[in-house]
């Protein structure tokens, strides 16, 4: 199902040939994918694998070495700075751990972008906006509370109201469930389907939770090494017939490993003691 | 040997350059903020931090200097019978040289420091990024009021330390040392010059923005993790620090050249 042709009219975000290099690291490498508008899309693949550069491609946080993005069918990664604002708008970026301004109330936080781009003269009406915006993530009444009293569930679900501020068109999640409970997880999953089933936002979530990524995309793209190695539904990962991908969605450690682990020599059978290092 | 010497100038090279278009960004950033009154809350807020919260450990630098000088100064004049010319050396070392320079110290320790570590920490926790992804420039947010409160508030802070420093090296003078306030007074008057006062005040915005660029820059760049906050603050002082002293170096030569040119030299004892 990996697309070795993608047009910029295919998907609300298209990038095409994507290659970042990071001094002699390669991130990306050639990666062509299409995101559909109303959608949401999990990007999954083991820690390093390049998910996250790819993620701030498509909001033009970082510039690629080579290859396109678009947006709307409008090529994104050449604009400068100024033209990006407009189009950043149209996003909201969930970081993996809030990124909430910890000098700002959870108020201020959520009418950061508001302040940012609009002329605000209701300040009643920007209150209730605050208090609907919070209500949709479980978290009204805590407008006043710094980020520095908030559990990380709970900064990751302002995190989530700043970032429907604007009433984006896409939502970028970078690992939203990375560091929570099982439970706190499942709240946080619930609230991304439950934004895409009532405000029709595009998602794009990166995680290496599995559980999370079945329970919450329509479509699954996994980044291997930088390169795209499966693309498609979650049947379609479930039963993909390459050896990488079941490996990592069954959490499997591959027999290379295992055996770099036994050439490592622990040393059992002992342990290190305190003398071992002394010399004497 | 040759190849690592050639690797670090590489580098150095390569960090000018991106140091320099980091001041060019924030300049035009400043421009755009004076354009726009709606930013000025922010200006404001950072000149309480930057500029009042300071004045008080700048008024006790200022203060300190002048005591010193007089101290040190007493002895040496004493002996000579010229004791009461004490003001001269002490209010024009304080206005021309030590209150410029130590307040702009005290500051890139006090603020300097103090914006590294903050935007430092905002990097490393993606707090930029997140600025940037909302559309909004993190230079215009974050540099520009910090440089701009810094530019417009050191030179208000260097007029607190020569206010100090002179008061300071007059009650150690005359108090201590006995030396007649009108004399004292008399000596300084004809010492000092409008223009030493002018010069020395006039340093303090360039002090205030290479503090303020530095910072922000090492701050804005600074290397992940507890480790590479500690290091970008450490070479964020210590470049500020070269920056004042290599700076006043430059104004020296150039306010001495400035002077012969229009006025003859003026024995001040």
């Amino acid at each position: 199902m990996i697309r070795s042709e993608v047009h910029p009219e295919q998907g609300i975000l298209v990038t095409k040939n994507l290659t970042k290099i990071f001094g002699e690291r390669v991130a990306l490498d050639n990666v062509s994918a299409a995101i559909e508008q109303g959608k949401t899309t999990a990007i999954i693949g083991q820690s390093g694998c390049g998910k996250t550069v790819f993620m701030k491609h498509l909001i033009v946080l970082e510039r690629p070495t080579e290859g396109e993005v678009f947006f709307r069918g409008q090529r994104i990664d050449r604009l400068g700075n100024h033209e990006l604002v407009g189009i950043r708008t149209h996003f909201g970026f969930c970081f993996q751990m809030g990124a909430l301004f910890d000098s700002l109330t959870v108020y201020e936080n959520i009418i950061f972008p508001i302040q940012q781009h609009r002329e605000i003269t209701d300040f009643k009406a920007l209150g209730e906006l605050v208090k609907h915006k919070l209500a949709l993530v479980g978290m009204d009444g805590y407008q006043h509370q710094y980020p520095a009293n908030l559990s990380g569930g709970q900064k990751k679900r302002v995190a989530l109201a700043r970032a429907i501020a604007l009433n984006p068109e896409v939502i970028l999640y970078d690992e939203p469930t990375t560091g929570l409970d099982p439970v706190t997880s499942d709240i946080i999953n619930e609230l991304i389907i439950k934004l895409q089933k009532e405000l029709q936002i595009t998602s794009v979530v990166v995680t290496h939770d599995m559980k999370s990524a079945y329970k919450i995309a329509d479509r699954i793209i996994m980044l291997h090494h930088g390169k795209m190695v499966a693309d498609g539904d979650a049947e379609h990962i479930r039963n993909h017939p390459s050896e990488i991908v079941r490996q990592f969605i069954e959490g499997r450690v591959s027999e290379a490993d295992l055996a770099a682990l036994r050439l490592g020599g622990t040393k059992f059978p002992t342990q290190f003691q305190p003398e071992d290092f002394t010399g004497s | 040997m040759v190849l690592v010497i050639w690797q670090k100038v590489v580098r150095g090279v390569e960090h000018l350059g991106r140091f320099s278009r980091f001041c060019g960004s924030a300049f035009a950033a400043m421009g755009a903020s004076i354009a726009h009154p709606k930013t000025y809350p922010l200006v404001w807020t950072q000149m309480n931090t930057i500029g009042v919260k300071s004045v008080p450990v700048i008024m006790a630098t200022g203060a300190f200097v002048g005591m010193i000088l007089a101290v040190q100064a007493y002895n040496q004049l004493a002996a000579m019978g010229l004791e009461e010319r004490l003001g001269v050396l002490i209010n024009i070392a304080v206005v021309k040289e030590f209150g410029p320079v130590l307040a702009a110290v005290m500051l890139a320790g006090r603020v300097g420091g103090a914006l590294t570590a903050e935007l430092g920490t905002m990097n490393v926790t993606e707090q930029i990024a997140a600025v940037e992804s909302m559309g909004t420039d993190p230079i215009k947010y974050l540099v520009s009021p910090r440089v701009l409160a810094c530019l417009l508030l050191t030179p208000v802070l260097i007029v607190y330390a020569d206010l100090l420093g002179i008061l300071g090296g007059y009650f150690v003078s005359v108090i201590q040392f006995k030396i007649n306030s009108g004399a004292y007074w008399d000596y300084s008057a004809i010492g000092v010059e409008m223009w030493d006062v002018a010069t020395g005040i006039l340093k303090g915005f360039f002090f205030g923005g290479a503090i303020a660029l530095i910072s922000c820059y090492k701050g804005f760049t600074c290397r992940e993790g507890a480790q590479g906050v500690g290091e970008a603050c450490t070479e964020a002082f210590v470049g500020c620090f070269i920056s004042i002293l290599a700076l006043n170096y430059i104004f020296a030569v150039i306010l001495d050249a400035v002077y012969k040119t229009f006025w003859p030299l003026r024995p001040l004892i």
